[in-house]
Formats: C-alpha cells, structure tokens, sequence
C-alpha cells in the first residue's frame, strides 16, 4: 500500500503545507492526476500521482505543516478507504490556519510570548535552528522558539533575538507604569483588529527583507530618462500584431537595457560572499511581481542574451503564473539583478530594498509628460525617474553612477536595446 | 621586577639555573662558541665551561637520545633544538623514549629533561624552517608542552619546567624573542596546566597560545577601543595539560569563542579545543566555535604570499567582527 510522503520541492524546503486536497478519499486516482497542492517556502505547487489506485486516506489534512518525507496519503486498491482525514495519526510540526484569521480578541497575548500548547521550546521546536544558548534561555523564559524570526547565519535564532522578546516583554509593562496609558498598550490591541496569519512565502519575505535593511548598507542613485523615443518604438514594435502576439511593455525594454548595462558592467552583476566578490556570468534579472500571497521576484534567465520579444513572452508566462500562485521555484532562482516597476500606478519616485544576495535593484517610477527646454524653447517630453539601491559593499558611487548613465543611454536610444 | 625582552629572560633564567644546580647543564646546536643561533646561551659557555654548555654536532635524534639517558641518570639536560622544523629526527627518542620510560618501568628514573624549541612562520625562512608542529607533542601522553607568550611567563614557566619530573617542550617563537615586558625577580615560578584570561571581556572569547595570543591580547584592546566591542582572552600558556576549566568558564560567560593559532587549521589545537567546549559547554554556546589558523600550504618563500598564508591581526579582527553577537556589533 504505497504511501505518499511530503515530496521536497525545492532545495531549502524542510516542510510543507497542504494548501488543499483536489482529491478526496475513495477517489479513483491516474497516474499524473494533481492530488491537492503544497505550499513551500518558495511557492505553492501541484502534488502529482505517481500511481494509479484509490486514495485510501488522508493523513495530514489541508492547512497542517509537516516535514519532507513525512506520509501525507496513502493509495491503495480501495479496501482500506477511511473518509475523514486522520489528522491525530501523525505529528504535525506545527497548525497553520494557511488563509483563516481569528480575531485577536481570542488569544491572550502577544504571540511571542504565549506558549503554544503544551511544549514551549520543546519537541515542537525541533525543526526551528536555534543555538544551544537561545534553546536554553527559551525554554528558562517560557519562550516559543517557533515564534522568532531567527537573525544568525542561516536563520539561526541566537541569544540577540531571545534578548530582544524579553525586552519586549518588559518594557510595554515599564511604559505602562511610567505614563497612565491614554493609548492603551500595544500588547492590548482594539478587539476590533483582526489575527492574519502570514504565510510561509510572507514570513520568508519578512524574513529577508528585514535582513537586507538591517545587513546591506544600502545607497540610492537616481537618474531620470526621457523616455518620448521609447514609448514611440514601443507603439511601433506593437503597432500590426497579429492576435496572438505578445506585446512588448516598456518594463520588458527596460528589463534588456538593465541586462545590457550588466554585461558592461559585470561588478553590479554579483554578489558579497565572506571576503569575495560573486561575479555572475549568466545576466538573470529578476521583476518584482505583485502577487495574491505578496511579492514575488520571478527571474528571466540571460536576459542580455535574449530579443525583447522573447523577453515579453517570458514575462508574461511569469506574471501569470505569479498570480496564480504557480510559479515552481525554478523560476524564482538564480537572480542576479532586480527590477522593480510601480509607474503603472503612477508612483512619481520611489526606492526598493535590495533582494539578496543580488547587489542592486532598480525602481523604476512613472513617466509622465515635463516641460523640457530645447534650444531654449520648452518641448514636452515624456520623463521617468529610476533609482538604483546598491549595496555599498559591492559598488562604489562612481560605478553606479556610470552604470546608470549607460541603462539610461540605452533606454533614450531605444533601437539599441533592440539588437 | 625588570623590564626585559623574552630573549634576555630566557637566558637569565638559564643562567640562573645553571648557578643553582650543578646537575643542569644546556646541550644543541651552536649553543656554546657562537652563543647559539638566537643568542639566548650569550656567554654561558665562558661563564660555565664545556661540560655545563655543550656544543653538539648537527644529528638531533643523537643528542636528545643522549639527553634522555643522562635524564634517567639523574641530571637536568636543557637541550636546545635550533627551531621545531629540526625536533623531527628526535621523535623516536621523544616520543617512544623520553615520553614513554617512566611509565613502563615502574616509575624507577623520571626524564627531568627540557626541549626548548622555537616555531612560527614571518621571517622568510621558507616552508621547512617555518612551521609550527607543537600539535604533534600536545597530542602524546607522557610529554608536557608549555607556550609562554610574555618575557614573565617564559621567565617562570621555564623554571617550573627544569624541577618538572617529566620531559618538557618548551615552545617558543621566533618573532617573541625581541618582545619586552615586566619580569619578576626572585624565585617566581608559572605552575603549567593554567591558563590566563589575559584581558576580562563579555561579547566573545578569542583563546590562543604562544605568539598568537601577544597578537590576540593586542586586537582585543584596540578593538575595545575602536568598536566598543567587549572581548576577552585566555592565553592557554600549557597545551599540554589543558587547563579545560579557565577555557570553559570564559565560553559559559561569553557565549561565543574563536581559536587563534598560528599552526594550520586541521587537526590542529583549535580543533582540540572546539571539540572540548562543545563536548562540555554546549548548551552555552550561542554560535559555532570559529578558529582562524594558517592557510594549508607549505609556507612560501616569497614575502608577499608568506603574508597571504600565515594568519594575523587582520584575520582575527575579521572573525571577531563577522561571530560578535548582532547586538553588540
């Protein structure tokens, strides 16, 4: 009676969760058919039959997170069917209410400093990295360690990250006494706020975001484009497609200037790794894509290497499975620059935090029609600023700042992204 | 209380002991006419004569054999081998001799013999005159192996080790030899098996032995200077016996520990010493033992890639400041 186990989807994955069953017990399964989907640390993907059979029973029902090779199913020739999901069977690591939200008023404090159930640091947090250190002073504290975003090398939860809840803990009580509270504490929320739940992707981007901001010295350059010629190209390219052909955005011209400019620039194309610099030799640009389950960077492989057209057929598989919440977590892998793009909602300027362990992302923000002078008359033109965010460890001001100028030559002389 | 170099407190001392104990007498290479190629034996053989200071001829597995049988016969052999690079011939009579006779017959005649050696890469001496191969002594039973970083601990651990019962390596270190500093006078002595913590510290523990741990004591200063960073040192001086306690409770209090030795990395003493806290401490540990040790190559010649293998002040600083905890970096 074969048994479906948590399959490893990705290379960091250590668990997933059911994101839901498309099948049900007793079921009629084939070969290739989709049995339910999981949700990783990377992305949500499909769970397929490698046998033919009966679903006999579900093990870990749809919103629980187990580890990879844990049984989730198991198929049968029919004879052992059990309807409901057995969920007692097996050892979750940990409930996750996946897209439910309880209200706050429901839970008694904070959620660092409520233990879940009975074991606070115990069997539970076997799966969480901690330091042996950060082990002990939770479970002195009555810590959940599964609670903590860890701060160390790898994630790690090290003493810091203890330190810090215990703070926490202290000082709402400090400032409470200090200052007969007109705004209630922060530990006593409104009743009317809600509990949502973040994801394991949203927890992920949580997690590195805060970690770019607080690890990389990030330093802004930005440049303004004129962009009158390549919004005229743009109409051209577009101009007389047929019915099934895929339009080029300005985001795609702008995604092959960028990996243009790379590959004349290779130090922004790498990476800090202990004491060396990571110079790429595939050009990998990455689009930040706003999905249901929050951002998401896909990544159009050897970008320079690739006709904006072919780049606008990729791009637009890659938005589409982006918000389908199918991207598989090959498509997120192996970025070596980013883009971000919010002129479609008429964002003037903006910065972006860089997405490590790439060395720059580029927001690039609206265009919109200025008065320009030329030979001293004033011309409307269509203007647009960028701003590149770089890591200063990797790149210096001068760099940057040349390879801007060459990003921003390449967008004012369209025709050169084009060969 | 004096201020001296390392040098000179190594060659009072000797002296000392020869005018105290006429059954100590130095043997080694060059020690007695050309006053020994480090002139630590400067004038010893004019002042106590042939049989006291004794020239030997270039064969060190002849010399230490002929130490070790006048140490079961009672006397005090100091022998000096030129640097560690040359003890390798020896080994038979260090290790299967000199390390092994009082325990297997009986007790009946202890080795009261002292090998005084010194190692350490930095003087362009190329790959088999720089090496640092005191790991191969901590790890036999029957020896003792002892490292003073500082003109007094050389001073009083090399007293300690001529009245120890058992034969000795005394290590020492090309670059210390000009070193200065405070030397107590009179009949101060360095127990071995007792480590220092050189400098109290709270974020991190750097623990090292010999050179290394001058060069630790240095960078824990500055850095407290420079980046407010709270670091402590343990100078191990003994490598053999370790004295495990002064290591354990510094990492209890520190939570985080780096080994700083000038030998290379693998199976080296750092391993020793991480396989020890973890065996003993883990449950202190709020990050993985981190040792900064020597690239693995035979050192070059050439001074610029010499600098690029041996380890330094610079690794050490980087080391501290990638394991200091996140908040107080």
């Amino acid at each position: 009676m074969p048994e479906i186990t948590m399959p490893r989807l990705s290379d960091t994955m250590e668990e997933g969760t059911i994101s839901r069953w498309l099948k049900q017990p007793g079921d009629t399964i084939q070969k290739g058919d989709i049995l339910g989907e999981i949700e990783t640390d990377k992305a949500t993907m499909d769970l397929e039959a490698y046998e033919a059979g009966v679903l006999e029973q579900i093990l870990v029902p749809a919103g629980e997170t187990v580890p990879i090779g844990q049984p989730i199913a198991i198929i049968g020739t029919g004879a052992g069917t059990i309807a409901a999901p057995a969920s007692k069977q097996v050892q979750p690591t940990k409930a996750v209410q996946a897209s439910a939200s309880s209200t706050l008023e429901a839970l008694p404090a904070p959620a660092v400093s409520a233990p879940h159930e009975s074991a606070a640091a115990g069997d539970g947090a076997a799966a969480v990295k901690a330091s042996p250190l950060a082990r002990r002073l939770a479970e002195e504290h009555n810590i959940d360690l599964r609670q903590l975003q860890g701060t160390g090398p790898g994630g790690r939860i090290v003493r810091d990250d203890i330190e810090e809840v215990l703070e926490q803990r202290t000082a709402p009580a400090a400032a409470a006494q200090a200052a007969p509270a007109p705004v209630p504490p922060p530990s006593a929320p409104p009743p009317e706020a809600e509990l949502v739940k973040l994801s394991r992707v949203q927890l992920l981007i949580a997690r590195r975001l805060t970690e770019s901001k607080q690890t990389i010295p990030h330093f802004y350059v930005s440049s303004e484009v004129d962009m009158t010629d390549l919004l005229a190209m743009r109409q051209t390219l577009n101009a007389n497609l047929g019915e099934d052909g895929v339009k080029v955005t300005v985001n795609d011209l702008i995604v092959k200037a960028c990996a243009l400019a790379l590959e004349k620039f290779p130090e922004v194309n790498s990476s800090l790794k202990e004491d060396s610099f990571v110079r790429y030799k595939h050009i990998n640009v990455g689009m930040a894509v706003d999905a249901p389950t929050g951002l998401v960077v896909p990544v159009i492989r050897d970008a320079n290497s690739k006709g904006v057209r072919s780049i606008a057929r990729e791009s637009k598989a890659l938005i589409a499975k982006a918000r389908n919440n199918k991207l598989a977590p090959a498509d997120l892998e192996g970025g070596t620059f980013s883009v971000s793009n919010l002129g479609m909602m008429d964002a003037s300027t903006f910065i972006a935090v860089i997405n490590p362990p790439q060395a720059a992302i580029l927001a690039v923000a609206a265009t919109r029609k200025q008065f320009v002078p030329v030979d001293g008359q004033p011309v409307i033109r269509d203007l647009m600023t960028m701003t590149l965010s770089t890591d200063h460890r990797i790149l210096s001001g001068a760099t940057v700042a040349r390879f801007l100028q060459e990003v921003k030559q390449l967008l004012q002389n369209p025709y050169s992204v084009l060969g | 209380m004096a201020q001296m170099t390392y040098r000179q407190a190594l060659h009072d001392t000797l002296r000392e002991e020869l005018l105290r104990n006429e059954n100590v007498f130095l043997l080694g290479e060059e020690i007695g006419n050309f006053e020994g190629s480090y002139k630590i034996t400067a004038g010893l053989l004019k002042e106590f004569g042939p049989r006291r200071v004794v020239d030997t001829p270039i064969c060190e597995n002849g010399f230490v054999g002929m130490a070790t049988g006048a140490a079961m016969l009672g006397l005090h052999p100091i022998v000096e081998i030129m640097t560690i690079n040359f003890i390798i011939p020896a080994m038979d009579e260090i290790v299967n001799h000199a390390a092994k006779i009082y325990y297997m017959f009986g007790g009946q005649c202890p080795i009261p013999m002292v090998i005084r050696t010194p190692g350490g890469g930095g003087q362009q001496l190329a790959a088999t005159h720089s090496q640092n191969l005191e790991v191969w002594f901590a790890h036999v039973p029957g020896l003792k192996v002892v490292a003073p970083s500082t003109p007094a601990d050389a001073r009083g651990m090399l007293r300690t080790a001529v009245s120890d019962p058992n034969p000795v390596i005394f290590l020492e270190n090309l670059a210390l030899y000009n070193v200065k500093g405070e030397v107590p006078d009179g009949d101060y002595t360095v127990p071995f098996g007792q480590a220092k913590v050189t400098k109290e510290g709270k974020d991190l523990t750097v623990i090292s032995y010999s050179r290394m741990a001058a060069v630790a004591l240095d960078v824990a200063q500055r850095m407290e200077q420079e980046n407010q960073l709270s670091i402590e040192v343990v100078d191990l001086c003994s490598l053999r016996p370790l004295d495990k306690t002064t290591i354990l409770n510094s990492v209890k209090k520190t939570n985080r520990a780096i080994v700083f030795e000038e030998d290379w990395r693998t199976y080296g003493i750092g391993a020793e010493i991480a396989a020890t806290v973890q065996e003993e401490a883990f449950d202190d540990l709020d990050a993985p033992v981190k040792r900064v040790a020597s690239i693995e190559v035979p050192l070059p010649y050439s001074k610029s890639l010499e600098r690029a293998a041996l380890t330094g002040a610079k690794h050490l600083e980087d080391a501290i400041h990638s394991l200091a905890p996140r908040r107080r970096r």
